[in-house]
């Protein structure tokens, strides 16, 4: 099992686009300790790989489709309002390069 | 003694009797509520409620939730009503639109007190991670022991007799363990029973919306109420829902249960064991069949990696809308990636952002095989082998919990070695969608601690029969914890 | 060292179903901003996708106009990344099992016609749009969460000429099955190529570049071009392709280095737990191809099969599907086809051109033009007089007759369309031409009236009498 670099932990909050303090990534660095030796027992089930991922409970039958009628809108004033920067009815972000 | 400390079912007989009004129970629910010390609410809605009240003038006597005050944790959508998940990324945030059960729940004229706290996002077991910080049990008035969580606020409220139930969110045991915890009924229908629509998510594939009574009976009331189907939730069924206060009449003789050996020999405090012995020798003497079986240990071993592996995976990709830039409180930065790193950073607790960088590793190309893949192929080893128990036998029986509520100094949210099936075995119950009830088993030390009823998909009818069965021999039904006492 | 060209193209179609795609939030172009948007399409916690049928049928249109094998459950994944455009932080696809698998459609190019296959098609939603401001950004959602398809081929193309027609006939089929308007300038049909060149007869693959913001089908053409010589020209200095993401700069007619492609992106795909697979059964797969509206392809067959067009004709008309609709309104309303087709690629097609219209907004609508068409059919105007006619007809509401009349149309001189009527009349009365010859004069006024009847009273009296006598005395 691969050993987890407080490197490799840094670059994945990153990616989430949070940061955390440093005592925090040495308490991840702990669990995650933990953790992949808790992930080994799962490695270690004989018949682990016998079947195919599991992601619904159960097998629901058939599901539903929507019919193709549109629902009348939200209000423009409704749907902003949560919103911390609006401009000209739409959302204000920092310029988006790329 | 005051009409709201019944059960729903007793208030609803008092209300068609007139012997008291919508407006009273609620003015004295708001009056609890405002007066609790153990942090169950985010947000009372007293205005709103008592305007709701008012309108009620005529009982509907065959409307069981007519005018019954209730709250919902507070990762229910509700319409104008500032709703946060928990967490400060969501603070400020009002919804434009009720969540479906919020909607059932009006329809049937209940009436929303308030919304309660909850581990952040849902996301802890301990009632100490959200943003409002530690929800304390009733029980215990040195307020050390916890409630337990994520659904803690609203197990606060039953428990403490503000309400007489609550609506909860049950990912790993998020409501039945607190039942546990709190001598109440927190109940987990099958997935997809009730509707999904509005509660923020944690790890869908894990998620039920739940709820808590201090009766079965109670129990089956919500669930009549809520068990419909929802075009707006592909995952809700459309499976016929029935009058569970009919079903939860069924003799349990004939009924074969089964109790998982590993389970029970796990370990557990023994006054705790005692209890369940003597309530299977009664379940017996009804006429039950009880079996001990066996179930692979690795599996149950496996139990609590497979769960965080799936549930924070999934729960890192749900919350990455989170980022201040349509909801929450407004951010900014020189790039549009540091204005939603710099909501994130501030919205998210420590706690939170440990759990998604778990998730997102687990869910990279280099991992995915070997830690989400593998955890999804271990959640279906596992739910074969329920659904092979099931197949000779109609329930699971076993301790709700390995003991009483916990100290806080004792649990904590970080990862440990220290590994109990006995803690962890509700899930079961989310891996493969089983309904489960948890219901009070027992006191120790003048602490609640619960049994729990597990069965086959859409059998909610025969768990809440077995339940009520439990709640006769036991005679604890309607449990609300001792009230301050003003010095 | 001579090297050639290996060429994919990935291609999102929009699709004008009523509501989105996991949405039920109505899709629109051109609207007010944020105007047709739910909180669903803004990611509001606790909302939850629901599968659009329509937009489930549109796919298997085209997947079955594609020669594609059809799924028969359908499940979704989620595409995990950030960015501003993409409110849940994840885009909702079908990364696993896409729909649609192991395609192909026919081009032509300097290779002649030549089998394309055609790797995948599959459904998700698209993104919502950015205004760029100087240093700001705003965004509108409602784009957000419109279906879109992604049709993704093999790198099997080889020349601009071939991308192009690729383009193209993707163009048409989602134009007449009708899940699209097919607009590349409108952004409702777009194309990303990836090109890399490598030595001739060699099975390895070069570097890839990948190229966007192709605006129209000319342009698809022109962008390969430019960039399989710009990576020639790379190559043969010795020097590597760097792997990149490029646009077509439609001023400047090159393409220009837009970003460095970095390791690919991990976008920890996983099955999205929110949308059960759905089961799709024969009949509904069955029932979605019988009720598509006619492909270009089998137009192209129809017309000249049946209706007995030139191949010329027929591929005139299936360019676009309105032409098409068009003149399936005019044989409909009795026009035969031969003067249909020759109407719509001259007179209509000039006018079409002149003006910069589309068809869609042409002021003759098909019934008025029906009636036109025929009043040259049954001779009662020469096609002179109805292409003055026509003219008229584009500033007026009046019927061609009404229209006709006023100008003074309604005798008819002349004397090779009188004397059709008069051969045409004189055929169907042989029993008066022999009354005729009989010495019953009454027969003559009754032939000429017949003219009269036949021209609805338009023909010139004294030509028709003419000639009635002069045919008469030839018999």
């Amino acid at each position: 099992m691969k050993t987890i670099s407080k490197d490799i932990l840094k670059k994945a909050a990153s990616k989430l686009l949070f940061d955390m303090t440093e005592a925090q990534y040495a308490l991840l660095e702990d669990e995650f300790g933990t953790l992949l030796s808790q992930m080994d027992l799962i490695g270690k089930i004989p018949d682990i790989d016998s079947v195919a991922p599991m992601t619904f409970p159960f097998d629901t039958g058939n599901a539903f489709m929507r019919e193709d009628v549109p629902e009348a809108p939200a209000l423009v004033s409704d749907i902003l309002k949560n919103a911390g920067h609006v401009e000209d009815d739409q959302i204000k972000l920092p310029k988006v390069v790329g | 003694m005051s009409y709201l400390d019944l059960t729903i079912k007793e208030i609803h007989e008092a209300l068609v009797a007139r012997l008291v009004t919508p407006i009273e129970l609620v003015k004295e629910a708001l009056e609890r509520a405002k007066a609790n010390t153990d942090n169950a609410f985010e947000i009372i809605l007293e205005q709103e409620a008592l305007a709701q009240a008012a309108m009620l003038l005529e009982p509907e006597v065959d409307n069981m939730l007519w005018g019954i005050p209730y709250v919902a944790k507070d990762n229910f959508s509700t319409k104008d009503i500032p709703t946060t998940g928990g967490s400060n990324i969501l603070t400020g945030y009002v919804p434009l639109f009720d969540a479906t059960v919020i909607t059932r729940l009006k329809e049937k004229h209940a009436i929303l007190i308030g919304k309660t706290t909850l581990d952040e996002l849902a996301m802890g077991g301990t009632g100490k991670s959200g943003h409002k910080g530690k929800t304390f049990n009733p029980y215990d008035k040195t307020k050390q022991r916890m409630i337990g969580g994520s659904s803690s606020g609203s197990a606060a409220a039953v428990c403490a007799g503000i309400v007489p139930f609550a609506l909860g969110s049950d990912t790993g045991d998020s409501v039945r363990k607190p039942a546990s915890y709190a001598g109440l009924v927190g109940m987990k229908p099958t997935w997809g029973r009730i509707s999904r629509y509005g509660l923020f998510p944690f790890a869908p594939s894990l998620d039920h919306v739940g709820f808590l009574t201090r009766s079965a009976y109670d129990a089956a009331l919500v669930l009549n109420a809520l068990a419909k189907s929802d075009k707006y939730d592909a995952t809700c069924s459309d499976t016929p829902a029935i009058d569970y206060t009919n079903s939860i009449n069924q003799p349990i003789a004939g009924k074969r249960i089964a109790i998982i050996e590993e389970i029970v020999k796990s370990k557990h405090r023994p006054e705790v064991i005692k209890a369940f012995e003597a309530i299977v020798e009664q379940l017996k003497n009804d006429g039950a069949i009880v079996t001990i079986v066996k179930f692979r240990r690795d599996l149950l071993e496996a139990i609590f990696p497979i769960y965080i592996t799936i549930s924070c995976a999934e729960a890192t990709s749900n919350a990455a809308n989170l980022d201040g830039i349509k909801f929450g409180p407004a951010t900014w930065g020189t790039t549009y990636e540091d204005a939603m790193r710099n909501a994130r950073t501030a919205g998210f607790s420590e706690l939170i952002k440990r759990r998604f960088v778990i998730g997102s590793y687990a869910l990279l190309r280099e991992n995915q095989e070997v830690l989400f893949l593998r955890a999804q192929k271990g959640r279906r080893l596992i739910v074969e082998e329920l659904n092979k128990i099931y197949q000779d036998h109609d329930l699971i029986l076993a301790p709700a919990a390995p003991s009483i509520a916990p100290k806080f100094e004792d649990k904590t949210d970080q990862l440990s070695d220290e590994y109990l099936i006995a803690d962890n075995h509700l899930v079961l119950g989310n891996f493969g969608g089983f309904p489960g009830v948890t219901l009070p088993l027992g006191k120790l030390n003048d602490m609640p601690f619960g049994i729990h009823v597990m069965g086959r998909p859409f059998e909610e009818g025969l768990v809440l029969a077995a339940s009520q069965a439990i709640e006769n021999h036991t005679g604890l039904r309607n449990m609300i914890a001792p009230k301050e006492v003003n010095l | 060292m001579n090297f050639e060209a290996v060429i994919g193209l990935e291609i999102h179609v929009e699709m004008n179903t009523k509501s989105k795609m996991f949405s039920p939030a109505p899709v629109t172009f051109g609207t007010a901003p944020n105007s047709a948007t739910l909180p669903i399409d803004l990611a509001h916690p606790g909302t939850m996708p629901t599968l659009n049928k329509q937009a489930v049928i549109n796919a298997i249109r085209v997947c079955s106009a594609l020669h594609m094998d059809i799924d028969r459950e359908l499940w979704f994944d989620r595409k995990n990344y950030f960015y501003s455009d993409l409110p849940k932080g994840y885009q909702i696809t079908q990364n696993e099992r896409p729909i649609g698998k192991n395609g192909h459609i026919y081009v032509t190019g300097e290779f002649g016609r030549r089998r394309i296959n055609i790797t995948r098609l599959h459904l998700e939603e698209d993104t919502a749009m950015q205004h760029h401001f100087y240093d700001y950004t705003l965004l509108d959602y409602n784009r957000a969460g419109i279906p879109l398809i992604e049709i993704v081929s093999e790198p099997e193309i080889r020349t601009g000429k071939e991308a192009a027609d690729y383009v193209d006939k993707i163009r048409s089929i989602v134009t007449f099955t009708d899940i699209s308007t097919g607009k590349m300038e409108e952004g409702s049909l777009r194309c990303d190529v990836n090109i890399s060149l490598r030595p001739i007869g060699a099975t390895k693959f070069g570097t890839k570049v990948e190229v966007k913001n192709i605006n129209s089908i000319n342009n698809v053409a022109k962008a390969v071009d430019f960039e399989i010589a710009r990576q020639n020209e790379v190559l043969l200095s010795g020097k590597q392709v760097v792997q990149e993401t490029r646009r077509y700069d439609d001023a400047l007619k090159e393409t220009v280095s837009m970003r460095l492609k970095t390791d690919s992106v991990d976008y920890k795909y996983f099955t999205e737990p929110n949308l059960i697979p759905v089961k799709l059964t024969e009949k509904f797969i069955t029932d979605a191809i019988a009720t598509c509206p006619e492909l270009a392809e089998v137009k192209y067959e129809r017309y000249m099969q049946q209706l007995g067009l030139s191949e010329y004709d027929a591929s005139l008309l299936i360019a676009s599907k309105e032409t098409c609709q068009y003149f399936d309104a005019l044989v409909t309303l009795g026009v035969p086809a031969k003067i249909a087709s020759n109407w719509l690629s001259g007179e209509i097609s000039s006018y079409l051109n002149k003006n910069q219209v589309s068809i869609e907004i042409f002021p003759i609508k098909p019934s008025r033009m029906a009636e036109l068409l025929s009043l040259i059919d049954k001779g009662t105007i020469s096609n002179k007089q109805a292409r003055d006619l026509f003219v008229h007809m584009l500033e007026s509401t009046d019927s061609p007759a009404q229209l006709a009349s006023k100008l003074g149309m309604m005798q008819i001189s002349d004397e090779g369309a009188l004397l059709q009527v008069v051969t045409t009349v004189l055929n169907e009365n042989t029993q008066s031409i022999a009354d005729y010859k009989a010495g019953k004069d009454r027969a003559l006024g009754f032939l000429v009236g017949q003219v009269m009847k036949r021209t609805m009273g338009k023909a010139n009296p004294g030509l028709a009498s003419q000639l009635v006598k002069q045919e008469l005395d030839k018999r």
